[in-house]
């Protein structure tokens, strides 16, 4: 145990020490070349750490596991476009794949709803109340899907009929005389799968709303004043002057919450693995590589995770760079 | 959260006035109290939030009998069960998941793969903000693009990489994994900080003889505070509740962390949940209070780094 | 914001190739090789609570006497876990298998030590031979069994089942007749539930199993196992039928139909304690009569309140048993210490110093003394074991990934609380059977 705790201090001052001896070396170096190279070399090795982490860690495995796609299931030999075309062709792919559209749609959409309206109801409270009721809301964020999945299951869970409920919402319907539901299993209309996206919009809405809160304060009194004096109502102004106003800031928290829909793992993994018609992208993929040991179809499912992500990353570069130009 | 909690941050529009220092006036009605429904509207939505993680609560100190037989809000419908109320599942906990030892290994590992990414990343921030090099603007745009790249992509060839140098199963597997995958972001977020830095901070130090080397260390860094601050918590949370990463490189083993300790609590069989109510809080408190504590800076530095106009 | 270099460009693109082209050397030897010759041996099991706490005073105990460290890693991810390990070139040097199907593999990959030569064949003579048989490919044993567990075992209320006047069945037709005769008081006779988290489904199949053994005989069984037979054939829609008509009617289980695919298995049981019993019957591994399952009320006082019988087949002499088990293999291949633990976990002396008066654990070996468990109970399950004519390794913990831990569980779900009928749902599983 002492060794442990020696070990991550030792880590840390060694990571920290470490870092800045690489960079006081690697500045050191640069200064010995003459002026001119000096300056054009620096900023390369200010650069280089930083990249030789991403080259090992996402740039080289991406690409590893792109013609990983293409072979077979212990990756010996290649089999074109087979993966793909076995899972696009399964009936539980198909199923696994309109799933994830479906979070896609949903939580990202949500969670800038619910966040705006959490956002503009507290900017009307004390301001203690205010820093109350968002720090409540804004609090899930620190919590892991292990613990989310246990506090959740008992909100969803049920028993039998004959028995007491110990889940809240099977708690409530017994209460006013209903019979137990078994809330993760109706997959008509792909209920289960919204239920657990409640419970990936009770971790993000807090981000959403915190940011969109930030942003709703900048919009100037004066405008929302001169507004009001035109005699606007308070639901045209909203719409009319503080969306417009904070469009970039709803754009970011749509990325971002998306993004971690799509990297969206444990809560599918720890609440249902997939079952009952909920599977997405990402249980899937550990599923084929690690249960069924299908490196090839792992390879192709997230290469296609990789594809639905490429309109995200095209917007986001595009979104970056008129930032950049407007600087 | 964690494992699912990836972020783009920024582009987020800065205050137009600086929020602190001047004083705004709230939106409310004439009487200068908010009004009555949205109080109770957000009392509501505010209970709703509160509820799934109290009922944990309650539950982890009711034993396994009554945690399986009855809710956990039959406790405030007959008060006498509080004299059943237990810290055996707490006791359990420690006595048969060796929790402590996640614990330290938790530290272990989240704090290490939190502090070091930062002062990279602070360094290829600066050189993106304050140098200008050939090539700087597709690298920048790389980053940008690899915000957006599922981790999960990077997990075999990773693990495969790591099984080469034996060092799968250790503390350096996942700093390395989580340093690389926490990178794109912490240069990205870190660089918009920089970037609304006024210049001629810069320029005179410049003309003061100072060296990038100086001024990084001597000006930048210090002024950066809010943004490192924001990444340390982002990194914090993720790299402290990941499951994937942490099940994929150091698997069940002397150093597994707590997310790995709780999950394996429930046997194949399935047993042994009720203490995972007990587990399930007992992680979530270190997160919670490191979240509460620099909180005030998230939002400084995430959200600076505004587009003008 | 243009690119000012192509040169930047050029090169990404020759660094990807060059990397591209080193891709698929490395893929195939998904080598998981371990070198470690040192006294320290990492083992690495699924089994949790009071089965590890035993296994780990056992195991302590005699690694003190020889003078070796034994380092545990326990998780319930097993076979994934076990993948990722092995694919990280970082395997522990003793896994204890709880499912036979990724042994196999790992075997057939030449991962795991034959362990011909470290286990004495005459200590495997008293192995039951039905799970010790899982453990070889081709003839050659690469693991031994370390624990069993017996899944055919009924267990009833004592008290509240003879009070009733009901008597223990002799055959499957008295089985019938014993739930004919319970439902007919008006209370449901069966507990069942499958729901178990992420592996919802498994507790069906292990049913299904046990009513195909007593219907098929172990030959057959096998077979079935090994796809010789396919899953839709004509005798597995009977076994689904029967079980329909024994178990899922109206009337027969607890809560009814649709509750199974959410109740827990192990908390369905509860009922049977209740006064008066919410059910008579509930049929399960032996693991769930140890702490962390049933009440701990019930298991501090289990010789009075529960009654167990076996799963019982067509006539009294015929003891088909479905069970499972922990094989222990070695994949530190010249690992003396790791020889030496799979040695003393095959041997008459594993589990005579606590593990066996534990109550959580049962000896594989038939020569083992009975009158070390701790209870009559527990004695009575195994000898349920080690009296059977056939025992049989749990068929899904055999099957492929797919299948064992995916469809089959899958589809148990979508008949029993999805209404889905039985040929689609045997014909849905064998289309997943991997080519």
């Amino acid at each position: 145990m002492t060794i442990k705790i020696l070990n991550a201090l030792i880590a840390v001052v060694g990571g920290v020490v470490g870092a800045i001896a690489l960079y006081w070396l690697l500045n050191k170096l640069a200064e010995l070349l003459p002026g001119r190279w000096e300056d054009r070399i620096k900023p390369y090795l200010f650069l280089l750490p930083a990249f030789a982490a991403i080259g090992l860690t996402l740039i080289y495995p991406t690409i590893q596991t792109f013609v990983y796609s293409f072979a077979n299931q212990q990756a010996t030999e290649f089999v074109g476009f087979d993966n793909y075309a076995d899972l696009l062709s399964s009936s539980n792919f198909q199923n696994t794949l309109f799933n994830t559209f479906l979070w896609i749609l949903i939580v990202p959409a949500g969670a800038i709803a619910i966040g705006l309206t959490i956002a503009t109801l507290a900017d009307r409270l004390s301001p203690k109340g205010e820093k109350l009721s968002k720090t409540l809301i804004f609090l899930p964020m620190a919590i892991g899907a292990v613990s989310a999945g246990a506090i959740w299951k008992f909100v969803y869970a049920s028993n039998p009929p004959t028995q007491d409920q110990i889940g809240l919402l099977n708690g409530i319907v017994t209460g006013f005389g209903g019979e137990p539901v078994n809330w993760l299993q109706i997959s008509d209309f792909r209920f289960n799968s919204l239920l657990l996206m409640v419970m990936l919009l009770w971790l993000q809405a807090g981000f959403a709303m915190v940011l969109l809160s930030a942003a709703i304060k900048g919009v100037p009194t004066e405008t929302l004043e001169a507004a009001r004096l035109d005699g606007a109502g308070e639901g045209s102004i909203f719409f009319r002057i503080v969306i417009p106003q904070i469009r970039t800031t709803l754009i970011t928290v749509f990325i971002t919450v998306l993004i971690g829909v799509l990297k969206t793992f444990d809560i599918v993994y720890v609440m249902t693995n997939g079952n009952f018609n909920t599977n997405i992208i990402a249980v899937d993929f550990f599923n084929q590589l690690f249960t069924n040991n299908n490196a090839g179809y792992a390879a192709a499912i997230v290469v296609m995770l990789l594809i639905i992500m490429i309109p995200v990353l095209v917007f986001q570069v595009r979104q970056f760079r008129a930032e950049e130009a407007a600087r | 959260m964690s494992g699912t909690q990836a972020v783009t941050p920024t582009p987020v529009q800065a205050p137009k006035q600086p929020v602190s220092g001047v004083t705004r006036t709230k939106r409310k009605d004439a009487t200068g109290k908010s009004p009555l429904w949205v109080r109770i509207v957000l009392a509501v939505i505010c209970i709703v939030w509160v509820v799934p993680t109290f009922g944990l609560a309650v539950t982890s100190f009711r034993n396994q009998t009554d945690a399986t037989d009855s809710g956990w809000w039959t406790l405030f419908t007959s008060p006498a069960n509080f004299t059943r109320l237990t810290f055996e599942n707490y006791g359990d906990l420690f006595a048969q998941a060796d929790m402590d030892t996640a614990f330290v290994n938790t530290l272990a590992i989240t704090i290490p793969a939190t502090v070091i990414p930062i002062l990279i990343a602070a360094f290829a921030a600066y050189a993106f903000t304050f140098m200008q090099f050939p090539g700087r603007d597709l690298l920048l745009i790389l980053i940008v693009g690899l915000l957006v790249v599922p981790t999960q992509v990077a997990l075999v060839p990773l693990l495969k990489i790591f099984g080469s140098l034996g060092i799968n199963g250790t503390f350096p597997a996942i700093w390395i994994a989580h340093i690389g995958f926490g990178m794109p972001l912490a240069v990205y977020i870190i660089r918009n900080y920089m970037a609304t830095l006024p210049r001629e901070v810069i320029e005179s130090a410049k003309i003061d003889g100072a060296s990038h080397f100086q001024t990084f260390w001597k000006l930048i860094l210090p002024m950066s505070t809010p943004v490192l601050a924001s990444f340390a918590i982002f990194q914090f949370l993720w790299v402290w509740n990941d499951l994937l990463n942490a099940l994929i490189f150091i698997g069940p083993n002397n150093n597994a962390p707590l997310s790995i300790a709780l999950v394996s609590l429930l046997g194949q069989q399935g047993q042994g949940w009720q203490l995972l109510t007990a587990g399930g809080l007992f992680m979530m408190l270190i997160p919670i209070l490191v979240f509460l504590s620099l909180q005030r800076y998230f939002v400084r530095g995430m959200t600076a780094g505004a587009v003008k106009g | 914001m243009r690119i000012r270099s192509s040169f930047t460009a050029t090169a990404t693109l020759g660094a990807v190739a060059v990397l591209t082209a080193g891709c698929l050397s490395e893929g195939g030897n998904g080598g998981g090789g371990n070198s470690n010759t040192s006294d320290t041996i990492e083992v690495m099991y699924a089994f949790a609570g009071g089965q590890e706490e035993g296994f780990q005073a056992e195991v302590n105990a005699w690694a003190e006497e020889n003078g070796y460290t034994v380092n545990f890693s326990q998780t319930g991810n097993f076979n994934q876990l076990i993948n990722t390990r092995v694919q990280g070139n970082d395997a522990p040097d003793v896994a204890l298998f709880p499912q036979p199907g990724i042994m196999r593999d790992m075997a057939e990959r030449d991962l795991l030590a034959d362990l011909s030569d470290v286990v004495d064949a005459g200590e495997l003579e008293q192995h039951v031979q039905g799970v010790l048989e899982t453990g070889q490919v081709d003839g050659t044993q690469y693991a031994v069994p370390m624990s069993i567990n017996v899944k055919s075992i009924v267990f009833y209320p004592k008290q509240p089942f003879e009070a009733a006047g009901f008597e223990i069945p002799e055959t499957y037709e008295d089985l019938v007749a014993l739930t004919d005769q319970i439902a007919a008081t008006g209370t449901t006779p069966w507990c069942f539930g499958i729901e178990s988290e992420a592996a919802t489904g498994w507790p069906a199949t292990d049913w299904v199993e046990n009513l195909y053994v007593i219907n098929n005989g172990a030959d057959a069984y096998n077979e079935w196992v090994n796809h010789e037979i396919p899953f839709n054939d004509p005798s597995v829609v009977e076994t689904l039928e029967q079980m329909d008509e024994l178990l899922l009617a109206d009337g027969r289980t607890n809560g009814g139909r649709q509750s199974i695919a959410s109740n827990n298995f192990g908390t369905a049981a509860f009922p049977l304690f209740d006064e008066p019993p919410g059910c008579f019957m509930y049929r399960q591994g032996n693991f769930v009569a140890q702490e962390g399952v049933l009440p701990d009320e019930v298991i501090a006082d289990l010789d009075n309140l529960v009654g167990v019988f076996p799963m019982p087949a067509e006539s009294p002499e015929d003891k088909p048993v479905l069970g499972g088990g922990d094989l222990a293999g070695i994949f530190a291949q010249d690992n003396e210490a790791a020889q030496e633990l799979v040695q003393f976990l095959a041997s008459a002396d594993f589990g005579t110093l606590e593990y066996g008066a534990s109550g959580n654990w049962i000896s594989p070996r038939t020569d083992f003394d009975v009158e070390l468990y701790p209870t009559e109970t527990w004695k009575t399950i195994a000898q349920i074991a080690y009296e059977s004519t056939d025992f049989v390794f749990d068929g899904s913990d055999q099957m492929p990934g797919e299948v064992g831990s995916g469809s089959f569980w899958r589809e148990m779900v979508a008949w029993i609380s999805g209404g889905q009928d039985i040929q689609a749902t045997v014909d849905n599983i064998e289309n997943s059977w991997p080519a």
